[in-house]
């Protein structure tokens, strides 16, 4: 692959799947400063990983896996190895999505509280609860992870009731 | 409220609306990194390497025109010390799991890697202690058969340097020790608690 392809790949990939890696960046890290960290480090592996890339696993599969990886490898405030010259992303405020209905908790509300509901889950079941809320199928989700669908299945069933209860008491406060 | 809603208001989120990014900036500090990367990968090689080949030659000089045996035997021990390290580093690459590997493949492959780490750091003493201790001591003890009539000052001179030596080894010893207890111990704990839950 050319250096071209290479930079072209990963601005198509910036544009059509940036919220994929944010998604990750945000249930793996909370502060401001680690989720630029490690998005940095996800960018970084991405940019590396495309001239491996032969269009045999499906995009989303493959950047998903090297996020995970990433983040599982990433260690929270770890010494900065890179000199950083100028902020990748720039994380503006939260806007407040519309409720859909008049009695419903704000959406975006309930979006932070998952983040920080899925912060506290181990590793493994933090990355399975992002690519479950983001309606990955337990195929995709095997692929990515590399143990079975059933395992898949079983481990959900205890994720989603951990992040219900979770949750629970947070809308209730609402 | 059900997991199917927590499900769609996740969907409804618009991540990009959060963000600002620069393309082209992020593009060309991509680059940097990767390149600052590799650089800090290339000059800790070469540093390594470097100083191996150096004192190699250094000490092979000096036993050439010296005819000193025991000079031979410290080149001799650099020079191992000098190739072991990046040819285990470069073994050890190869035998590495792609970035975009199934997760439980990388967890795999990092707790093999730790585990290595481990096993090199505490095992220093072969791979990297013992040898150059025994160049040094022999050349120590060579010195001392020399100087066996040149009195006691130099003799004790001598002593002094063997002391010297010797705590040396135990510092780094010690230090890569402390190293495996701090870091890498936990390490390897946290990945195999990370393959326990993929198992």
């Amino acid at each position: 692959m050319s250096a071209q392809d290479q930079e072209a790949t990963f601005r198509r990939w910036l544009g059509e799947h940036i919220g994929l890696m944010l998604k990750v960046v945000r249930g793996c890290a909370a502060s401001p400063q680690d989720q630029d960290d490690l998005f940095q480090d996800v960018l970084l592996q991405i940019w590396s990983s495309i001239p491996a890339f032969r269009g045999e696993a499906k995009e989303t599969t493959w950047i998903y896996r090297v996020a995970f990886n990433t983040a599982l490898a990433w260690q929270r405030g770890e010494r900065r190895r890179r000199e950083r010259h100028e902020l990748f992303v720039k994380f503006g405020e939260s806007p407040q999505a519309q409720p859909s209905h008049l009695d419903a908790p704000p959406e975006q509300e309930i979006v932070e509280r998952l983040y920080a509901a899925i912060r506290q889950l181990p590793k493994v079941d933090a990355s399975l609860a992002l690519m479950h809320l983001d309606g990955l199928s337990y195929q995709e989700m095997a692929e990515v992870i590399g143990i079975s669908e059933n395992y898949i299945g079983v481990k959900l069933n205890r994720i989603r009731k951990h992040l219900a209860d979770q949750l629970k008491g947070a809308i209730n406060e609402l | 409220m059900n997991f199917e809603h927590l499900q769609k208001a996740w969907q409804s989120q618009d991540t990009n609306a959060k963000v600002t990014i620069d393309a082209d900036v992020l593009l060309k500090e991509v680059r940097r990194n990767q390149q600052q990367f590799r650089a800090t990968i290339f000059w800790r090689d070469v540093r390594e390497v470097g100083v191996a080949a150096f004192l190699t030659w250094l000490f092979l000089h000096w036993a050439i025109r010296d005819r000193e045996w025991s000079l031979y035997l410290l080149s001799l021990a650099c020079f191992g010390v000098g190739i072991f390290m990046p040819a285990d580093r470069w073994l050890q690459r190869k035998k590495r799991a792609a970035a975009n590997a199934p997760v439980l493949s990388c967890v795999e492959d990092s707790l093999i890697q730790v585990n290595h780490q481990i096993w090199l750091l505490k095992n220093v003493f072969w791979w990297y202690l013992l040898p150059i201790q025994l160049g040094l001591g022999a050349v120590i003890c060579s010195q001392f058969w020399q100087a066996r009539h040149a009195g006691m000052a130099v003799i004790l001179g001598l002593m002094g340097y063997a002391l010297f030596c010797g705590l040396l080894c135990w510092g780094v010893y010690h230090l890569n020790q402390l190293a495996v207890r701090k870091s890498l111990e936990p390490r390897r704990q946290e990945l195999e608690a990370l393959l326990a839950s993929l198992k």
